[in-house]
């Protein structure tokens, strides 16, 4: 185990109902990570997760946290682990500082932290209201909250901005942002969407069907991204077709020709060609594979999400 | 840690109806016998020793606070454990640094302790209700008050522990509460058709036979190791 790893699963396997849902899976988390846990719905992620935090026992494989095993040195381990596992959980007749006050008590951390972490979720304000009032938003900043309150150095979030509006989800992705850069901590976050951890993730792991099938940087995915260029023309076809036969790499489809490769001398040969053989170049547009694409493309959740 | 544990579980009780369902069991109960004794005040009272109408007064008391407390014991599991299954908050409680057997024990404890205040109350709202049939301070039988109160309630263990442990293992908690119900008239009936090694006729035991205390161990006993079991299937299974 490298110095810097965290977290680190080996061979993790969970069999539930006859079923292998998490299927082999090989995790690696560095110190001060932003890992983005990616995978459609059913892939095993939160199953992941609660193996991680001793909530549930492996079928087989192994967990090491901060090099300790999760079997022998649970406590030890969580100590140091802040979570939020699917959705908030919360005592609904009691007030935020209430609920936060339970927890504290099992932690045994001082009184002041409440305040703190209220005031980093910014719900000082509602701090003494029933949480069985509070707005979806609201009770997940709780959670975030609840998560933050040991000073956590490494932080599980499992889909925290599950079932949000649009602001509330900005409002949680700020926040998580603004994390690492106030505590050094090591983050842990799933979603099924990328577009929702890929601005914050320094690496992610993508899960389908129980298997690990990606695990890298940010940037190497980005750069699996690579866009095409797509030109509207008149007469695609026949233009098509004279591209083709002076030697240039594109494609036609839907009326539209495209070409993957986008430097700028392939371009400019391409729109010479268009111009010297006489059609009329209407549009010349740059289209980025979205990482959400190469993302179904892995999953091969493509059109059914 | 365990400590730790309870004044959390004390602090998430409250603002629930619990406390009230502790203090109005012991009410009830020396309420309904303040209008029974009220309404047979010359059959029940007029005439008699001090000593014959506490007699009376403790057995009549002890006699309605049985069921009241295999009924109660079954409430107040479901509803400490509920807090939890509501807004399956075990997750949250689970993921933290303690230890699995600490946090089944602290339900336990909290069931335990809060049927105990219950019990406790007895033995006041007995006395008073004494004073107020005009008996004397002096005529309290405050042993025979003690015992009747305590001794049950001891003899009830393995029903706490039984009660505390499906409670917490089950989310719906109408499976736990016909246990509860079924238990208690099951104990009603218990007199003479069950011999005297069927847990439900302990409580009963425990005031009535020649050695109580016979009741009163087996019950403790029993129920520790119904609380062991409880405890073992708890910390085996996963979270969910
Ligand atoms: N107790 C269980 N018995 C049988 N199968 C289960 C059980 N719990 C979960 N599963 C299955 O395990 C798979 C993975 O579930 P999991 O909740 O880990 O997925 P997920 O990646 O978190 O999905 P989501 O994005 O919907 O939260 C699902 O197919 C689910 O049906
Ligand atoms: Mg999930």
């Amino acid at each position: 185990m490298a110095s810097d790893t965290i977290l680190e699963t080996k061979d993790l396997t969970k069999r539930l109902g006859g079923k292998k849902v998490v299927d082999g899976v090989n995790l690696a988390i560095g110190r001060g990570d932003i890992y983005g846990f990616l995978g459609p719905n059913g892939a095993g992620k939160t199953t992941t997760i609660r193996m991680l935090l001793g909530l549930a026992k492996p079928t087989d494989g192994s967990i090491r946290v901060f090099g300790k095993d999760i079997r022998k040195e649970r406590i030890a381990i969580l100590r140091k682990v802040g979570s939020l596992v699917e959705y908030p959980s919360y005592y609904g007749h009691l007030t935020a500082v209430e609920n936060l006050e339970a927890i504290r008590r099992l932690l045994g951390v001082p009184k002041a932290r409440i305040d703190e972490v209220l005031s980093i979720v910014r719900l000082t304000k509602d701090a003494n209201r029933a949480v069985k009032g509070f707005s979806l938003g609201m009770k997940q900043r709780l959670g975030i909250a609840t998560a933050l309150l040991g000073d956590p150095e490494l932080l599980v979030l499992d889909e925290p901005t599950n079932g949000l509006d649009p602001a509330g989800i900005q409002e949680i992705r700020e926040l998580i942002k603004s994390l690492p850069g106030k505590s050094g901590v090591t983050i842990l976050i799933s979603s099924h969407l990328l577009s929702e951890v890929e601005q914050m993730a320094t690496r992610v792991g993508i899960i389908s069907k129980g298997k690990l099938i990606y695990e890298d940087s940010i940037q190497r995915l980005r750069d699996q991204a690579k866009g095409r260029i797509r030109l509207s023309v008149s007469e695609p076809e026949a233009a098509w077709r004279t591209l083709l036969s002076h030697g240039h790499s594109v494609g036609w489809e839907n009326g539209v020709l495209t070409a993957s490769q986008t430097d700028n001398r392939t371009v400019a040969g391409i729109v010479a060609q268009l111009v010297k053989a006489d059609y009329e170049v209407y549009r010349v547009e740059e289209e980025s594979a979205s990482l959400e694409s190469i993302f179904l493309e892995m999953t091969g959740t493509e059109g059914s999400l | 840690m365990l400590l730790r544990i309870l004044s959390a579980e004390f602090l998430k009780i409250r603002r629930k109806w619990l406390w009230v369902l502790v203090v109005a069991g012991p009410l009830g109960v020396v309420a309904l016998q303040g209008v029974n004794f009220g309404l047979r005040y010359d059959y029940l009272v007029r005439g008699k020793q001090p000593g014959e109408v506490w007699d009376a007064l403790i057995g009549d008391v002890s006699m309605l606070a049985m069921p009241a407390l295999l009924m109660g014991l079954a409430i107040v599991a479901s509803m400490s454990a509920g807090i939890e299954h509501q807004m399956n908050a075990w997750k949250l409680t689970l993921a933290l640094p303690v230890s699995k057997r600490q946090v089944f024990a602290g339900k336990f404890v909290l069931t335990a302790l809060l049927l105990l205040v219950s019990s406790a109350l007895l033995v006041p709202l007995s006395a008073a209700f004494g004073l107020t049939l005009g008996l004397g301070g002096g005529s309290i039988p405050w042993s025979d008050l003690l015992t009747d109160a305590f001794y049950p309630y001891l003899a009830s263990m393995p029903f706490i522990a039984l009660q505390a442990w499906l409670s917490v293992t089950m989310a719906n908690q109408a499976v736990p509460l016909t246990v509860g119900i079924i238990g208690m008239i099951v104990s009603l009936f218990a007199g003479a058709r069950f011999p005297d090694w069927v847990p439900y006729k302990w409580p009963q035991l425990a005031v009535s036979a020649n050695d109580p205390l016979y009741a009163v161990a087996a019950g403790v006993a029993f129920g520790i190791v119904v609380f062991a079991v409880g405890l073992t299937e708890f910390v085996r299974k996963d979270v969910k």
